[in-house]
């Protein structure tokens, strides 16, 4: 009842910053900054969400209703050649012991391209800090009016896990290709970058040791992605690939060097009606750990969603989604791997139920909110849940999470 | 030119009958795709007393040579120089202005939030610039026509 009441306040606090924002930025459709005829361009993005769950925590304390989730991001880009594109972002980001990197660079890079054969076909190079392909969402998915839901399907984009870091942005260079063929479009991009692993934790969760000390090396990782589009995105299909091999140099004289490789296929398909979309993703994680324990780990996961979305008008558009994530695809209820680990078996798996409406209720305005019914706790970040670790935390839960965006 | 048309999957119902073995099933969604072709094509709007859309640009013309794909490309915000390697600057009308709808449906075959959300991801992930918005088909016209290798679009 407290932690209801603690809701029912901060929602009304939300309300009246969000009232006090609105009456000051009011009916005033402010022009896009852009220079020389859209050359130069800077934009944005600035949100604020709430979070509460009935149990269980995901950023912060958000058994008690959380605001700690905000995202912001400015950028610039200048078009110094017709074909020479240099763009930069700076993103802050907060999303309770998920995210506690503060500001950073979220890219900043060059890309050059060139139209061939009558411009059917382009080739291009960008280099810098840039953001990985992989699959529909994961290139802006800090921004929400890009983003389905509040929060994206997390069997496949993890937010509160701390390989999100590494599947944000990285230092290295693409090549792609686009191609197209009447109604038909191909594109491809493959990526070699040194991943940004020793960041928000990733070392930890790729390695498998609480707080691994030391520095993980070896080759940059490798990332392709294909894509076919028919007639200009009605219908999309895409596979997506990440490939990481790197070796952890231990800092400590208790915990061992080992090696990590891990692949990431991952199959998305998309069907734009006007006014509906279907959407679906399949993929898995394929991970092997060697050094750490004196038999070598293998692991394959299970990662995949079905969505459906309907656009009920201009502004009013509901999701529908169920979203799956299995620890091991051979154990899908966990029992096996909970024999081994001795904790509960929920922790392998998490099935999420998502219901979300999203309103454009002014010009580059956008409220969201989804509510989960989740039934497993495999993607929670144990820092804001250390009972998961001692084999505490509830099965099914529900969680509901809303987000005021701005963006220009 | 290209309307959007969810028509095809129609079959997939159709097929759906077929597999499942009834075939009264498959007659009556037959029936319902004839009687629903015979009503909505007289229904199907051609637009006798309205405005016939046309491309425009800073030319004079050099946009109504192109392929209607590599029109879509452009205005995708995926091809940003001419054949004669001049830059290409994209003039578009609000997302629910009447004359922009209608460009993207009958031009470009998409809908309005697929260019949205196409642009959205160039943006923020900086591989590519938002196309220039004007607020009316007046701004449009001078806006298009006063800059080199605009191009837009405008109803006559």
């Amino acid at each position: 009842m407290k932690s209801l009441n603690t809701m029912v306040s901060l929602r009304y606090t939300a309300y009246k910053a969000t009232v006090a924002v609105l009456s000051l930025l009011g009916p005033v459709n402010a022009p896009a900054l852009e220079w020389r005829n859209g050359d130069w361009q800077v934009h944005g993005f600035l949100s604020q969400g709430f979070t509460y769950t009935d149990h269980n925590q995901v950023f912060g304390t958000s058994e008690d209703g959380s605001l700690d989730f905000r995202e912001m991001g400015l950028n610039g880009s200048v078009k110094l050649l017709p074909n020479l594109l240099i763009s930069a972002q700076g993103l802050y980001r907060d999303a309770g012991a998920s995210d506690d990197m503060g500001t950073r660079l979220d890219f900043a890079q060059v890309d050059y391209s060139s139209p061939l054969l009558d411009s059917t076909l382009v080739l291009g190079v960008r280099g810098g800090r840039v953001k990985v392909p992989f699959g529909l969402y994961n290139d802006t998915r800090d921004v929400l009016s890009t983003r389905p839901s509040v929060l994206l399907p997390q069997s496949i984009y993890f937010d509160t896990l701390a390989l999100r870091q590494a599947m944000i942005s990285a230092d290295g260079g693409v090549m792609y290709s686009r191609y197209t063929y009447g109604e038909h479009r191909f594109g491809l991009e493959l990526m070699t970058a040194e991943p940004r692993d020793g960041t928000g934790g990733a070392t930890v969760f790729l390695t498998g040791i609480p707080g691994a000390q030391g520095e993980l090396g070896g080759r940059p990782m490798f990332i392709g992605r294909a894509a076919y589009e028919w007639m200009g995105g009605r219908g999309r299909l895409m596979f997506s690939i990440v490939d990481l091999d790197r070796d952890f140099r231990s800092a400590s004289t208790v915990a061992p060097s080992g090696n990590i490789k891990v692949q990431y296929p991952l199959f998305s398909a998309q069907y734009n009606a006007e006014h509906w979309s279907l959407t679906g993703e399949y993929g898995w994680i394929d991970s092997q750990r060697k050094g750490f324990m004196p038999v070598t780990l293998k692991n394959t996961s299970e990662n995949f969603y079905l969505q459906g979305e309907y656009r009920f008008t201009q502004a009013i558009s509901g999701v529908l989604r169920y979203d799956v994530f299995h620890v091991d695809r051979n154990d899908r209820d966990g029992k096996s791997l909970s024999r081994m680990t001795g904790l509960p078996r929920h922790q392998f798996y998490a099935r999420d139920l998502t219901t979300g409406v999203r309103w454009e209720f002014a010009h580059n305005f956008l409220l969201a909110a989804d509510y989960h019914y989740i039934n497993g706790t495999a993607w929670l970040n144990t820092t804001d849940n250390p009972d998961l670790l001692s084999g505490v935390g509830d099965s099914d839960w529900n969680l509901f999470t809303t987000m005021l965006s701005f963006r220009f | 030119m290209r309307r959007p048309s969810d028509f095809c999957f129609a079959h997939f119902v159709v097929m759906a009958g077929l597999a499942s073995g009834s075939w009264q099933v498959f007659f009556r969604v037959q029936r319902i795709l004839l009687l629903s072709v015979i009503v909505l094509l007289p229904g199907t709007p051609l637009q006798a007393g309205d405005l016939k859309l046309r491309l425009i640009d800073s030319s004079g013309g050099q946009a109504q040579h192109l392929s209607s794909e590599t029109v879509r490309e452009i205005f995708f915000m995926r091809l940003s120089s001419w054949p004669d390697g001049s830059s290409i600057h994209v003039f578009v009308l609000p997302d629910n202005h009447p004359l922009h709808i209608r460009f993207a449906k009958e031009f470009l075959g998409v809908y309005p939030f697929q260019l949205r959300s196409a642009w959205d991801r160039l943006v923020y992930s900086g591989t590519g610039v938002a196309p220039t918005t004007v607020e009316s088909v007046e701004d449009m016209v001078k806006r298009v026509e006063s800059t080199p290798g605009g191009v837009g679009y405008a109803g006559e």
